[in-house]
């Protein structure tokens, strides 16, 4: 077969067309949110730090006793992180609002598993240990993880903790969103069943969203006009609403795009239809081949020297 | 003597209770119990009032504190305690409350939007489980009693605020959690007690329980005694 360089670019660059056109169409980035997924409202202004979600979270999936009672207040003072005994922490924050005493007036921020439409932590698990299930909780399957820990990377909320002080059978320690209970008929999570004042409703998430918009529009002036959760990484299933500034009370600012979308966008669009590893090893094999001619003909013009 | 007439008097008193098959009850006490499981009709729709226009409602109709039938409740109910049990009832002065507030309103905030119904209803009329998926805006009972009780006391600056100043915990069934030897002796049993109240062990050791002598604020003539007990003035009596 005879080819020239401009012909073999013709060839290659009409390839690579044909294989990009439907890959740009049909491969673009969609949200695998679920369509009726449950959701929970936190609403900051009436969490009063209690702590009884984290008791209640602490007996429901059986994690071990705390080294400090879950009565003791004194535990508020210092923040905390979820780890791997505790799937949630409630903090307290002095964003500086003053009560008609002079007093500072606090506001608990329950932290946990934000449970994001779209999962940074899902996307970057290589072996499916994490998947984003029908009723809206990010489940971990255990049998599954190999304990590369990426989804603790890729995490924007840092959730996700690792038991390292066991060896032989780590797991990765996150909140649930309490799947058994809520897969059940009226089930609720173990913290918003307890909560003595309903600062977490449990829902479906449009309707919760609805209820968090009512609740703005009803009260004008009491909360600040944001839904923490609404749009942040494309979405979470736990939402907030506050009457303080979230960034004063330790929520991460964090864009609207869907963690997974850039690199998903990438990678998927890199290996559709093997377009890029035909074009490379076609471009591959044309250099080679190139090479190949070019020493042809130099052996050639040497054996007519010789002769 | 003393010794024998007390002796006596014991054996009298003893022989009455015996005889009287019939334990004492507080009667409102058991008239909140019964009321207190009673299940009502959820109230769907209810009027929506300002909170002024409510008073003047209450106030054209005559209704104030002369009206309270109920003069004691139990806070609780089954809607309750079927999603969680880990404290008792509440004991509510209704009276007592609408007497200090002198307002209905403060509590009864909106009426049914039936006009038949009572124009105070009860909280679990409106008030039932929470979560409901066609009436997401509404508090469930347990969130509507603690919102109501918790924000005025601290508006108020009066009355309790934290679980245990108007709950009595649940007592856990100690059967499971003592592990004692059959034939302990007192030490063991003091130490197994300890094991889970340590830090009221301590306390106690600073009391007139345990020191026999301290204040006695609530002694008649014995008020500002602060060595009184019977470690000192007092006689010991047993």
């Amino acid at each position: 077969m005879n080819i020239n360089r401009r012909g073999f670019f013709k060839v290659m660059g009409a390839a690579g067309a044909t294989a990009m056109t439907p890959a740009a169409g049909a491969r673009a980035w969609e949200s695998a949110a679920p369509p009726d997924a449950f959701g929970c409202l936190v609403d900051l202004t009436r969490c009063i730090g209690c702590r009884k979600c984290e008791e209640a979270c602490n007996r429901v999936n059986g994690l071990p006793a705390p080294e400090i009672s879950f009565d003791d207040p004194t535990v508020l003072d210092t923040r905390r992180r979820p780890h791997e005994k505790s799937y949630t922490v409630v903090n307290r924050y002095f964003p500086g609002t003053l009560d008609t005493h002079d007093q500072l007036v606090p506001t608990f921020v329950k932290l946990q598993c934000m449970h994001c439409q779209d999962p940074a932590c899902a996307s970057a698990c290589i072996v499916g240990a994490l998947t984003k299930k029908e009723n809206g909780s990010v489940y971990y399957d255990v049998g599954k993880c190999i304990g590369c820990r990426y989804c603790m990377v890729a995490c924007p909320f840092e959730i996700p903790a690792y038991e390292y002080h066991d060896p032989v059978t780590p797991r990765v320690m996150k909140c649930t969103f309490c799947f058994e209970r809520i897969s059940k008929e009226n089930g609720l999570p173990g913290c918003a069943q307890i909560c003595p004042v309903e600062a977490i409703t449990f829902g479906r998430r449009d309707t919760v969203m609805a209820l968090a918009k009512q609740r703005l529009k009803d009260n004008p002036g009491k909360y600040v006009n944001h839904i923490y959760g609404e749009k942040e990484v494309g979405g979470t299933s736990w939402i907030y609403i506050s009457s303080e500034p979230f960034e004063d009370l330790g929520f991460p600012s964090l864009p609207d795009r869907p963690t997974p979308k850039l690199a998903e966008t990438i990678q998927h669009g890199l290996f559709s239809y093997l377009w890029s590893p035909i074009l490379l090893f076609g471009v591959l094999g044309g250099i080679m081949r190139r090479n190949e001619k070019k020493n042809v003909h130099g052996k050639d013009k040497e054996a007519r020297h010789d002769a | 003597m003393i010794r024998k007439i007390m002796v006596w008097a014991g054996v009298v008193m003893l022989g009455a209770c015996l005889c009287s098959a019939e334990v004492w009850k507080a009667p409102d006490q058991e008239k909140a119990k019964e009321r207190a499981k009673e299940l009502v009709p959820f109230v769907d729709a209810v009027k929506d009032d300002c909170k002024v226009l409510r008073r003047v409602c209450l106030l054209d109709k005559g209704i104030d504190i002369k009206d309270v039938e109920t003069t004691y409740f139990h806070l609780e109910s089954p809607i309750i305690k079927a999603r969680e049990d880990h404290y008792g009832p509440v004991r509510f002065a209704h009276k007592r409350h609408a007497a200090l507030i002198g307002d209905c309103t403060a509590c009864h905030h909106y009426r049914p939007k039936d006009e038949s119904m009572s124009e105070t209803t009860r909280c679990s009329a409106c008030h039932q489980e929470a979560f409901k998926a066609d009436n997401p805006q509404r508090l469930g009972l347990k969130a509507a009693f603690h919102q109501q009780c918790m924000a005025c006391h601290k508006q108020e600056a009066k009355g309790p605020v934290n679980c245990t100043g108007c709950h009595l915990k649940n007592v856990p069934d100690h059967k499971e959690l003592v592990k004692l030897p059959d034939d302990a002796d007192p030490f063991q049993v003091t130490a197994e007690c300890r094991r889970c109240h340590d830090a009221q062990a301590e306390d106690m050791l600073t009391t007139a329980h345990w020191l026999w002598k301290g204040p006695s604020p609530f002694t008649v003539k014995h008020r500002k005694d602060i060595q009184h007990g019977k470690g000192t003035t007092a006689l010991n009596n047993y």
